[in-house]
Order: structure tokens, then sequence, then C-alpha cells
């Protein structure tokens, strides 16, 4: 009962909250769900076998781009799913040769992605003469806020749901060591490729939620780093390995943008960068792990 | 006993320069206990990674079954009935040992549901004696208990072809004894056939129908025990050549 009791608390307060709050809370809901979602999606691969991204913006930024392209040919639900599709098809395919190497060489190889399809992006935008797309009668703010909470609710789900499931063992046995993993019968490569795919999805969808949201597409905008760095943050801050950390990482930082974003930026920054720190080496375990480890105890 | 389980065809392996095994021929019958010996560098583990998949073979072929098993990924030759361990240990050391015995059941030679994984890992984790250790982190078992932790995940998988690993090296005199034990009633209960490189001689010899000694990768004698005991090269292998 107490285990659930964070995921009753949370959801519970965000279905209410498009009915209590104005404009401004509510999107700043959309930003605390699109956060829990993105976050949850990267613990999928990078919670689960180990191999840890540091380039989950490239998904988000895909996910915006294939928006701003097909927005006003297709409808809604079609660009999500294409959205959604394109990324599970585009991270499956480039999974064989990245997933080849591990620990910090992964890490820098997915940063060098990101930045690399970025630039990629920018490159294709100015050749066909394109500097910033627009997007016109997108959904309403009510219509992003919801899907975005069915989207944080499906990728929570989807992490917790996946550990009692052979994939989700298959791959904690490929964090714990990969070559006794393949040993016991765990069709690694085939795994890894599908966890690689199943993450990339729904920040897939997200991007594409978010790019109705703010209606002007800019590369530099959708493909920052800064995304990266965030769902990594707020995973260690949550801690735990289940999906009740990304709920307490998400909205411990969104409330502390919030109360700096706005007036100091900077200082928000250097905020981030100190509690990251001061995480990693003072409670590694997390907001999460360390509230329900107490628990335990008593 | 005398269908054929693992044949070796001439199977060399050649490592830049190194001749790691060369042109290694061996028929090993099911519910057979094959012991290998040799010096370090002989090229015991290097034949255990060519069966298990690790390593693909420079030249001849390996049969499981009767069916070759060349190009095949080690998850594949393990559905195949190969189970190994590592001569250092390697749990998955976060996570705890029924959830390690657990896994290889739910994969190994074939997809197993969660409850008949289950049963399948609390009886073996039972019979090897670790039933009060199930929910303890495998990283945090004492040596001994991490190989005998080795040796039922491997059996869990399903295999009927265990590939043993120096299982026995660092044990106490007791927990040698103990772990034959153990090993000789899983191989009557699950219908075995074992492969086990060993330097505790007298285990071997006491456990193996027969021996398959290498020296310098090539394979100098093969039969019952009590044979290669009295084999001309193996002596002067492991004594020295009377001038």
């Amino acid at each position: 009962m107490l285990r659930n009791l964070p995921f009753a608390v949370f959801f519970g307060a965000v279905i209410i909250l498009p009915f209590v709050a104005g404009e401004y809370f509510l999107s700043v809901g959309l930003g605390l769900l699109m956060w829990i979602a993105l976050t949850q999606s990267w613990s999928l691969l990078s919670g689960l076998t180990g191999y840890i991204s540091l380039g989950h913006v490239v998904f988000y930024g895909l996910g915006a781009y294939l928006a701003a392209l097909s927005w006003g040919h297709l409808p809604l639900w079609a660009v999500l799913a294409l959205a959604g599709a394109g990324n599970f098809a585009f991270a499956t395919a480039i999974s064989l040769p990245v997933l080849r190497v591990r620990g910090p060489y992964f890490v820098i190889l997915t940063f060098g992605l990101a930045e690399l399809v970025k630039f990629s992006v920018m490159a294709i935008e100015s050749a066909l003469g394109e500097y910033g797309r627009l997007l016109f009668d997108v959904p309403s703010m009510a219509t992003l806020y919801w899907l975005m909470l069915g989207f944080a609710v499906i990728a929570t789900a989807a992490t917790q749901l996946i550990l009692s499931t052979r994939l989700g063992q298959g791959l904690i046995a490929i964090r714990e060591d990969e070559e006794t993993a393949e040993t016991v019968g765990v069709p690694v490569t085939i795994y890894k490729s599908l966890a690689f795919g199943l993450s990339a999805a729904i920040p897939g969808v997200v991007g594409a939620l978010m790019m109705l949201r703010t209606t002007y597409f800019e590369p530099q905008q959708v493909f920052d780093p800064i995304v990266s760095f965030t769902i990594v943050s707020i995973a260690i801050i949550g801690g735990s390995d289940d999906s009740r950390g990304p709920l307490f990482g998400a909205v411990f930082l969104v409330l502390l943008s919030e109360l700096f974003w706005a007036k100091a930026p900077q200082v928000y920054l250097i905020l981030q960068g100190i509690l990251l720190i001061g995480f990693v080496v003072f409670l590694p375990e997390g907001i999460c792990g360390r509230l329900f480890a107490q628990r335990a105890r008593r | 006993m005398s269908s054929v389980v693992l044949e070796l065809r001439g199977v060399s392996r050649q490592f830049g320069g190194l001749r790691a095994l060369s042109s290694i021929d061996l028929n090993v019958s099911r519910g057979e206990t094959v012991g290998i010996m040799g010096a370090n560098g002989a090229g015991k583990t290097t034949l255990f990674s060519l069966i298990a998949g690790h390593v693909p073979p420079s030249s001849g072929d390996i049969l499981i079954d009767g069916k070759s098993i060349l190009g095949l990924r080690p998850y594949e030759i393990c559905r195949r009935g190969v189970g190994r361990t590592f001569q250092t240990v390697r749990p998955f050391g976060g996570l705890s040992v029924f959830e390690n015995v657990l896994i290889a059941g739910r994969f190994g030679t074939k997809r197993r549901a969660m409850a008949d994984a289950s049963v399948r890992a609390t009886a073996l984790i039972e019979a090897i004696g670790l039933a009060d250790r199930a929910q303890a982190k495998a990283e945090t078992l004492t040596l001994s208990a991490q190989k005998r932790l080795e040796v039922i995940r491997a059996v869990a998988t399903g295999a009927h072809i265990i590939l043993l690993d120096e299982v026995l090296a660092g044990l106490t005199p007791n927990e040698v004894r103990e772990m034959l034990g153990v090993i000789g009633k899983l191989q009557k209960d699950y219908d075995l056939t074992l492969l086990m490189i060993e330097h505790v001689m007298r285990a071997l010899m006491e456990v193996s129908n027969r021996i398959l000694v290498l020296h310098h990768g090539e394979a100098i004698a093969i039969g019952d025990p009590a044979q290669v005991r009295s084999d001309a090269r193996v002596l002067e292998c492991y004594l020295g050549k009377d001038e």
C-alpha cells in the first residue's frame, strides 16, 4: 500500500490540476509530466541495462522535428504515432553499432550522436531554405495536458511492469554481466536493441507534443543538450531502482526551476550542478531510495 | 549410455601466432563425466569457450546432439543445451541468489513461465544447500557459495551438457567433498553430461569416467583415469623426462 502511495498522491494531484488551476500552473504541470515521461523512458534503457544515455534529447528533438514536418498534413493521432514509431525505428536501427560500446564510451557516443543529429537537421533545414517553422491551429493546452498525462502514465507503467517480464529480467541480467547473461540464454543483442527502441518511442511523442505547445521549431532549441542533462539529473536526484524515483526527482527539480528559472536562470543552472554533485556524493540512493530505505528499516 | 551428445572434430583455435588448441577430437556420451587436465595455458578454458560459443574455432567442427553449432551465438548454444560456469566466478552480483537462478530458468534451453522457473530455482537452491541464503545478494556470498551458485545457475538453464571450469579450486577439502557429492546428485537427477576442468587431481580421478589431458594445445592422452595415470607422455609432462 505504502509502495503505491507516491503514485496515488501524484497522479491524483495532476488529474485535479486542470480543474482548479489557471494557465500558468497548467503549463508547470505540463512541464512536470513531460520530465516524468522522459525520465521514465530513459530509465527503461539506462536504469535497466546500465547503458547510461547522455543524448536522450535526440529522440525528443526528432519527435519535435517529425511533428513540425507533418503537422497540417496529418491528424493529431497520426502525428504522434509517426513521432513514436519513427523514433522506435530510428533507435533500433542505430542500436546495433551504438550498443557495441559500454560504459563511458557509450555515454560519450550518445552525447555525440545527439549533437550530430542536431547539426544534420540544421544543415537539412538551411539547405531547404527553412529558418524555423511555425505551426498553426495547434490543439488546446488542455488537450496537450491530458495527452501528456496519458504518456507519463504509460511510461511509468511500462518501467514498472517491465520488471516482472522476461524482457525486464533479461535486461537486468545484461546490466549485471552481459557475457554471463548471454551464457544463460539471454538474447543480448536483440534485447538491447529492443530496450533502446522502447526507450526512444515515448520521448518522440513527448517531443511532438511539446512542439505543438511551443509552435515554433528551431533545431538548437529542441536538440538542446540541457534536456539530456536534466533527464539524468532527475533520475539521480529521484533515485531508487523503481519507477517512483523519477516522480520525486521531477517534482523536486521542476519546483526548483520555477523558483529560480525566471528570476535567475544562471543561479538555477549552478544550483542544478551543485545538487547533482551533492546527490552523487552524499545521497547516491536519491530522495526516493533514502525515504523508503528508512521506512523499511523501522 | 552410448548416444554421443557432444562431438569435437579436429577442432583448432589460433590466437594470432599462438596455437591454443590443435586438432582436438572428442566424443562425449550422454551421462558421462569427462575430466580435463593440463598445465596453465594448455588450452582447457579455450576448449570450453569454443564449446560455449564465446570464441569460434579456427577450423574443425563442434556438434551438439549431432548438429553443428558453428556460427551460433552463445545464447543459441545455451538453447541447444550447453551450460557453463566460469573459472573466475561471475554471478549477477547485485541480484539475489534466487534471481540469479530464476533468470537462467526463464531463458536457458527454452522460455519458461515465471512459475515454472521459480519452482525449478527453489528446488536447485535447496539441492545445493543455499536455501537459507536465497534472498541474499550473490556478491555477499563466500567464494564456495558463489561457485555452488554458478553450478546450479548452469543447471537451471535446462542444459544437459554442463561445463564446469575449476569449480573445486580454492575450496577446502571438506567443501570439495561436499561439492562433488552435490554435483553427482545433480548429474543423476537432471541427467547431465559433465565436462570438468580441474587441478584437484585426486578428485578428478575419482569422479571422471574418462580424462582428457591437454599439453600446449594438443590432446596427449585420453582414456580412463588408470590409463591416463600410467601414460608415458602424461608422466613426462607432469614429472619431467627420466634422463
